[in-house]
This record gives structure tokens, sequence and C-alpha cells, in this order.
């Protein structure tokens, strides 16, 4: 098991970082209290590395505590998540030196609910789940059976273009490739482009109609840093604290907006909003329309400036009268 | 779509105090006519815009918004109306995704000296909007 070598060099090597003082804390994965789920683990604790895992559900983006934790921390990330972090070095939020950063090439995490779509079954009733190649293989009742991995993996590990990591001191494993299919991870986006204007406009009034604003979204966000954010000002009051859904159409936008450049579209909004609006349709949209317009990709070079600070001289300007 | 009777079209203006707002200014001494459906509001820069000022005023029940700042290169601040541009070229991209008209989020580049270009642009914006029709974007539920 591929999973099992990266999971003891990982022990191993946070470890050693805690014994040899080289960091403070550890930011991990452990296992949840739920069946397969995993939950962060943040220690100081030497004898904690040994709850530290690596599987296919390690769906946390850990990069949103490193705003939080103070002191030197080594952090356990996938491809997606060293983007998240360069990116917040870019915006000098952390420091790189204040960090040991341990990458794990990720082949792509498996979607529970997708899984308990699949089978028809809930996840307590699995009794095991694992991934073999781009097939991934479940246990129900004693019997075995396969699926593509493209079936239950995330739909943004499916459109994900850099699984190994962009920036890490030590890499745990072989680096991999993208392992889904870009055209079928963004069949939703193309859908919603087809309709008329009228018509997206009445989709997401039906999406955000079901929003309950916990701010879950916000929250998870590691590109969402702002020590006060817009909503909670009182004056000028931009945003109405009832949840109506112009008012939630609105925080979306404009959080949507306030991202654009350092969204690497992890996909952690959509996972974690607990009335299943298709988030990641806007996010995926704002990583397209800034690559297009300023052949820009988020979290990738820490050294560049961030994409709304920075300008060129000649620049799109077509919509400009 | 259904129009109530006298219908007018709500512009609101963001200009920059460098510029647009002079032109405006010039605009009114040279007596050049423009629609007076634009309510302006005075910013110190066209990068003092946030996106989130744009929704709002949609959300308000603006039937449009203009931005406009100086020419490139002519900003006060050296590089404010560079970064307004790229944040509205992304605003502009983004809403029209979400499905809001494009005609209701403007921009232009006017310089202190251009009044005639100014009641031009107003103009233009206004008849655009008389042709989409009012805002009914955050209707229902108000």
């Amino acid at each position: 098991m591929e999973n099992k070598k990266i999971e003891q060099k990982l022990r191993q090597e946070a470890k050693t970082l805690l014994q040899q003082r080289r960091v403070d804390y550890i930011i991990g994965y452990e296992m949840g209290s739920l069946k397969f789920t995993t939950t962060p683990l943040i220690t100081k604790s030497e004898n904690d590395t040994d709850r530290l895992v690596v599987n296919p559900f390690i769906v946390n983006n850990l990069s949103v505590y490193l705003t939080e934790v103070k002191g030197k921390v080594g952090i356990v990330v996938k491809g997606c998540d060293s983007r998240s972090i360069v990116s917040l070095i870019q915006d000098n939020k952390i420091a790189r030196e204040a960090l040991v950063i341990m990458g794990i090439p990720c082949p792509g995490l498996i979607d529970l609910k997708k899984v308990e779509l699949l089978l028809g079954k809930d996840r307590d009733e699995l009794d095991n789940i694992t991934r073999d190649g781009d097939k991934v293989v479940i246990m129900v009742d004693g019997k075995e059976s396969n699926f593509p991995a493209t079936e239950v993996l995330f739909d943004n590990c499916l459109v994900c273009e850099f699984p190994t990591p962009q920036e890490y001191d030590v890499l745990l494993g072989e680096p991999t490739f993208p392992v889904g299919d870009i055209t079928a991870g963004q069949a939703k986006i193309r859908q919603l482009k087809e309709m008329a204007p009228q018509q997206r406009w009445e989709f997401w009034k039906n999406e955000f109609s079901r929003c309950i604003r916990c701010y879950a979204c916000r929250n998870v966000c590691p590109a969402c840093f702002c020590q006060k954010c817009f909503v909670e000002e009182s004056e000028p009051q931009w945003v109405l604290p009832t949840p109506k859904w112009q008012d939630n159409l609105l925080f979306q936008a404009i959080r949507n907006i306030h991202v654009a450049g350092r969204c690497t579209d992890c996909g952690e909004c959509e996972r974690v909003c607990p009335m299943n609006i298709s988030l990641r349709s806007l996010t995926r949209e704002m990583y397209e329309i800034v690559g297009e317009l300023f052949q820009y990709k988020a979290g990738m070079d820490k050294n560049a400036l961030p994409l709304l600070t920075a300008y060129e001289s000649t620049e799109v300007e077509d919509f400009i009268r | 779509m259904e129009q109530e009777v006298g219908w007018e079209p709500k512009l609101l203006g963001f200009l920059c105090r460098w510029c647009s707002y002079a032109g405006a200014d010039l605009a009114g001494i040279s007596r050049k006519k423009y629609p007076a459906n634009i309510k302006i509001i005075k910013v110190p820069c066209s990068g003092r815009v946030d996106p989130l000022f744009i929704i709002k005023a949609l959300r308000l029940g603006f039937d449009g918004v203009l931005v406009s700042g100086c020419y490139p290169g002519d900003c006060h601040y050296q590089t404010g109306n560079y970064c307004a541009r790229r944040r509205m070229a992304i605003t502009k991209k983004f809403l029209e995704y979400m499905g809001i008209e494009s005609q209701r989020i403007q921009a232009s580049w006017v310089s202190a000296s251009e009044g005639g270009k100014l009641a031009e642009v107003v103009t233009e914006v206004t008849k655009e909007l008389r042709e989409i029709g009012p805002n009914q974007l955050f209707a229902d539920g108000k």
C-alpha cells in the first residue's frame, strides 16, 4: 500500500521535526469520529504524531489554520493546499521561513456522498473503501465491487491540474499526474453558460434561496482572511442579517470577486456547504476568467504580485468607453 | 418586460475627482446637455470603487452603474486606475456569468478636459439602459 508507506514516512518526519524543535506545531490529519472521515490534527506533542494518517479521505485544506496558529509550523499538504499556501505567502499573510511543508502527491480524494449515492447505502454499511490505481474497490457485506475512480472522486479533483504540491520541503512519495477528465468535471459550468442570462439568474436565485448564511464557505476558505468581513459591517450595512436570497447572492458574488486570483478552486466551500449550493460553479468560472483575461493562475509563484494589486500598462479594456 | 408609465432609467456614476468629476463640471460650465438620469458620487480615484458598491447599487434598485476614471498613465495616484481596470474587467465578466446584463455595468475613461465626452458617455449609457428596461434582478420580497 502506497498510502501506508507515505503515512509511515510522514509520522517519522513529523516526529523528527518536533524532537529537533524545528517546528512548534504539526498540522495534519487523523481519523475522524465518523466512519472513513478524517479530521485535522494540530499538535505540539511527539506522541500524537502516531495518529497522523494519509488516505483518500484527507479532504480538509489545512492551510486555513496557518493564519491562526502562531510559531513555526510543520504542515501536511496536497497539491491544491500547497497552492493556497503559496497564495497566502504572496499576500504576506504567512512567512515561508516559518513553515516546513510536507507534501503528499495526491491522486484525488474520494467523495463519500458520491459513494453513498452510487451504492444506495449509508457509509456505515460499507466495510472498506480502497483506491487501486484508476479503480476504487468497495467492500460491502464481504463482497468486493470495483468502480472507475472518476465516478467517486470529488468534482474538483477531476479538474485538478497540479496533484503534486507546488511548494514543499519534503515530498513524501513520487510525483503524480492529473487523474481526471477536465471536460467531464466542467459539465455543470458548460450547461450554465448555454443558458440565457435570465435563466442563469433564475438558477442562482434558486440556489441562494436555500442559503442559510452559516458562513461555513467563508470560514473554511484559506483565501478569505479579512479580519472583518464586509457582511459584518453595520455602518454602512452592506448586507442585511436576515438570509434573503438577494443578500445571500450579493454576499457570495462579492466573496468570489474578493478572492479572485487567490482562489485555487480547492472546492472546500462547496464541500462544507450544508445546503449543497453549487458554489464551485462560481469559483471555477472565476478561476477561468482570471486565467483567460490575465493568464494568471492562483498560487503558482510565491514571488509574483497578487493579481489585483499588479497591472500591465496595456491590458484588456475593450469594455471601457 | 412590463414597464411602469413614465419609467426613467436610474444610473449611478462613480466619478474620479481628478478627472471625470472635473469633466462633469466642465460639461456643466460649457452648457453641454446630458440626461439627468445620472446620480453622481465623487470618489477619490476609480481604484476606490469596490465591486461591492456596484452590486449593492443594483441591489438598491439602480438600473446601471458607471465607473469613470482617468486615462491609463494619468492617475493622480500613479496606479489606481490600472487596478480599477483589472477589477472592473473581472467584475463585469463574473457578474455577466451570474446573469446580470452587461449593459448595467459600464466603465469609461474621461479626462478633466473632456466635458463633451462625459456628456456623450452618459447619453449613450442612458440610451442602452432604456433599451434593456428596468432592473428587475433583485425584485420580489423587498
